[in-house]
């Protein structure tokens, strides 16, 4: 059962207020900041009054619990059936995970079982030994706040080596690959993990140094003739950005899509790929790369 | 009844959601609800539970609510929130404490005994609490049992009572389970698990993140639960077109996802015999595990034997194949255009005719599946053939009305469609 209590934020914070409880640091002031801290934008109006009211009969007057340990709560067989699914998936040697106390688990599902219809093909090896090893250096930078020197072939064939600061790791499903995402001089440059050659863990960096990046971003308008169910379709394929929509009337929709700046060409083929259901009305730029596209196509 | 941020069935809520977050433009008087005041709600619940992700615009129709979220930077799937708002009785709330900090230390005990327990050492404090009755209590030790936190075990006449301790070690899950809970399909499961650890680590993201895909574990967990368990089901399905629901046995086999617009399939057959089909998880509303074995080890070859021709998701039972070639002209430093095919064209066939034309031809069930595909290459395509007339057809005559809707600086044909 996926939609239980035991799951659920309520049960979460007043596990931690009764460990403080327990402590005995517990006062009404940390209710409220646990409360506003785990739980939902209304959860002050009904946790801290269902305790103070004793509706639930779990800490007295005096922020005491009859409670005699921390709250706990054991792993249910849905979440250890789960991990034990991780198990098969190749992915998961890149995590160094220790499996013990597992053994006796049955799997919730089998990898096999799902099938992703239009992953590309040329995902990255996660079962080669020496990308797992590159992954875990880069797992234990990102964790101590670490710099990195790696070598990597660039997209035309050019090797560079970096001295960098890393700010994450970055997978794709559709492309099944890893990117390392490193803090540049201006901005956030991204390294497939695939094309690294080399990788060395060098000395912590200075936190204060390196500047709360912004990523360039830029702006799509798109109208939608809701025509062969184009608007659902457009609506799923672009839910994974920031977008607004606006209804210009029935059977006309207006869609404003942000996107990361480097991503223009992807943007642009999703975007024909929808064919005539789909056309770009703004900026000026980006309908002129559609209209050289189309002349390419004519002239063929 | 009075509001509350939390529900009792999840159901309810999901339709909701989606709208919300996939349309986001209808207001208050378009969308499908029983009564205003079951959107008002709904709306409430939504902005307590995802505060920063709501947005709000006002036009003609009133006051639109919208869902709007760059998957890119989240670290969690903001959705999953609404999986931790399941309502609950105080009875529930106290038991849980109470029962789970009785049998800490180890040592099992009986219904009866923690009943006792229960009043004497945690109840004494609160005066105007009801006592729990030895059934209530013994109800809750049961549903504690089935969902594994604690076992039983009989000694003698008795039936004891003891925690379900482990030995995972969850601190060296933590990376995999910052990046599992956004891959994984039950995700969900990785996100209750975090809610464990702290510290969670936050440089971990997805790019081409679908987290509506979120609003469908709890079905998705009853396929792969069917599937697990080699049993037939019984599905109820909402047909959004006809808006009618309709029930149908199904052997379910595989689960289909995409990668390119979130959206997945079961894919099954009808009945136990019957034709291999594929059914929209987002439409369906209930899944009901009938006791009737499915038998699906036998019926997996065919399976996969059929799926092999498919090329998303769209297939046929009379197994005729649809022929596709599409020839491009590919300049000399654009050999992602090659690589392109080779990565995204499943199963076809690559030949290179010489002067920078290539040549990919597929066999599959269905070919205007392959339209979107087929035009991310306008600019280079030579010659798109099909053997299903229609298809090609279709494909040049939509080409022309892009023509027309780009036509000329002021815009083009603005009523090309």
């Amino acid at each position: 059962m996926l939609f239980s209590e035991i799951y659920g934020a309520y049960f979460n914070v007043v596990a931690d207020i009764l460990s403080e409880a327990i402590d005995g640091t517990l006062t009404e002031k940390r209710i409220y900041e646990i409360v506003e801290k785990k739980a939902y934008g209304e959860s002050a109006l009904v946790i801290p009054a269902a305790i103070k009211d004793k509706e639930w009969p779990l800490i007295t007057d005096d922020m005491q619990t009859p409670l005699v340990s921390k709250p706990d709560m054991p792993l249910t067989t849905l979440q250890k059936r789960w991990m034990k699914a991780l198990i098969a998936d190749p992915r998961i040697q890149l995590f160094g995970v220790d499996d013990r106390g597992l053994e006796d688990v049955k799997p919730l599902y089998s990898q096999d079982t799902i099938i992703y219809s239009d992953q590309y093909s040329d995902g990255d090896d996660f079962t080669d030994a020496e990308y797992i090893r590159r992954f875990q250096i880069i797992l234990k930078a990102l964790r101590e706040k670490r710099k990195l020197r790696i070598k990597f072939v660039a997209s035309r064939g050019r090797i560079h080596n970096w001295v960098c600061v890393p700010v994450g790791l970055e997978y794709s499903r559709k492309d099944d690959k890893f990117r390392l995402r490193v803090a540049g001089s201006r901005s956030i440059q991204n390294i497939n993990l695939a094309r690294m050659l080399t990788c060395e863990l060098l000395d912590s960096y200075d936190e204060t140094s390196v500047s709360d990046f912004v990523i360039p971003k830029a702006h799509v308008s798109l109208e939608v003739y809701n025509q062969r169910n184009a608007l659902e379709r457009v609506m799923l394929a672009f839910s994974h950005l920031e977008k607004e929509t606006v209804k210009i009337t029935n059977g006309r929709y207006l869609l404003n899509l942000t996107y990361n700046a480097e991503d223009e060409t992807e943007i642009l083929i999703r975007i024909l790929s929808f064919g005539p259901m789909v056309r770009v009305i703004g900026p000026d730029s980006f309908i002129e790369i559609i209209r050289e596209r189309l002349n390419m196509q004519r002239q063929l | 009844m009075a509001y509350s941020e939390l529900i009792k069935d999840f159901e309810k809520i999901r339709d909701y959601m989606r709208q919300f977050y996939v349309y986001g433009f209808k207001s208050r008087d378009e969308y499908d609800a029983k009564s205003a005041r079951s959107y008002d709600n709904e709306r409430r619940r939504m902005e307590s539970w995802l505060g920063e992700y709501m947005s709000f615009r006002q036009d003609d129709n009133g006051k639109i609510a919208f869902m709007s979220v760059d998957s890119q930077e989240i670290i969690s799937n903001p959705l999953y929130k609404a999986f931790k708002a399941k309502s609950f009785t105080s009875n529930d709330i106290a038991l849980n404490f109470f029962i789970l900090d009785i049998l800490s230390d180890g040592r099992g005990r009986s219904t009866g005994e923690i009943t006792d327990i229960i009043a004497d050492e945690y109840l004494s404090e609160f005066e105007d609490y009801k006592l729990f009755d030895e059934s209530t209590v013994r109800n809750k030790l049961k549903e504690y049992d089935r969902l594994g936190i604690i076992r039983s075990e009989k000694e003698g006449r008795k039936l004891l009572y003891f925690r379900s301790d482990d030995d995972i070690d969850l601190e060296s899950w933590k990376e995999a389970f910052a990046f599992f809970s956004e891959v994984d399909l039950l995700g969900v499961i990785g996100s209750f698990l975090m809610d464990k650890l702290e510290d969670n680590p936050d440089y971990i993201t997805q790019k081409h993140h679908y987290i509506l895909h979120a609003l469908e574990s709890q079905i998705l967990l009853q396929l792969l639960t069917a599937i697990d368990e080699d049993r037939m089901i019984e599905l109820e399905i909402f047909n959004k077109w006809k808006q009618s629901i309709r029930h149908h046995m199904v052997m379910p086999i595989k689960i289909l996802i995409s990668t390119q617009n979130g959206r997945s399939y079961l894919y099954g057959r009808r009945g136990k015999t019957g034709r291999f089909n594929t059914y929209r998880i987002d439409n369906i509303r209930k899944v009901k595990l009938l006791k009737d074995a499915a038998r699906i080890d036998r019926n997996r070859e065919a399976a996969d034997k059929h799926l092999k021709h498919v090329w998303n998701i769209s297939i046929r039972n009379d197994n005729r194949l649809e022929h596709v070639e599409l020839t491009l002209k590919v300049e000399e430093w654009a050999n992602y255009i090659v690589h392109r095919l080779r990565r995204e064209g499943k199963h076809g066939v690559i030949e290179y005719l010489g002067d920078g034309i290539f040549k990919f031809s597929i066999d599959v069930y269905d070919a205007s599946e392959m339209l979107p595909w087929i035009r991310t290459f306008t600019g280079r395509i030579l010659r798109f053939e099909c053997s299903n007339t229609e298809v090609q057809e279709r494909f040049y005559a939509d080409l022309e009305l892009m023509y027309r809707e780009y036509r000329d600086k002021d815009g083009g044909d603005k009523d090309a469609i």
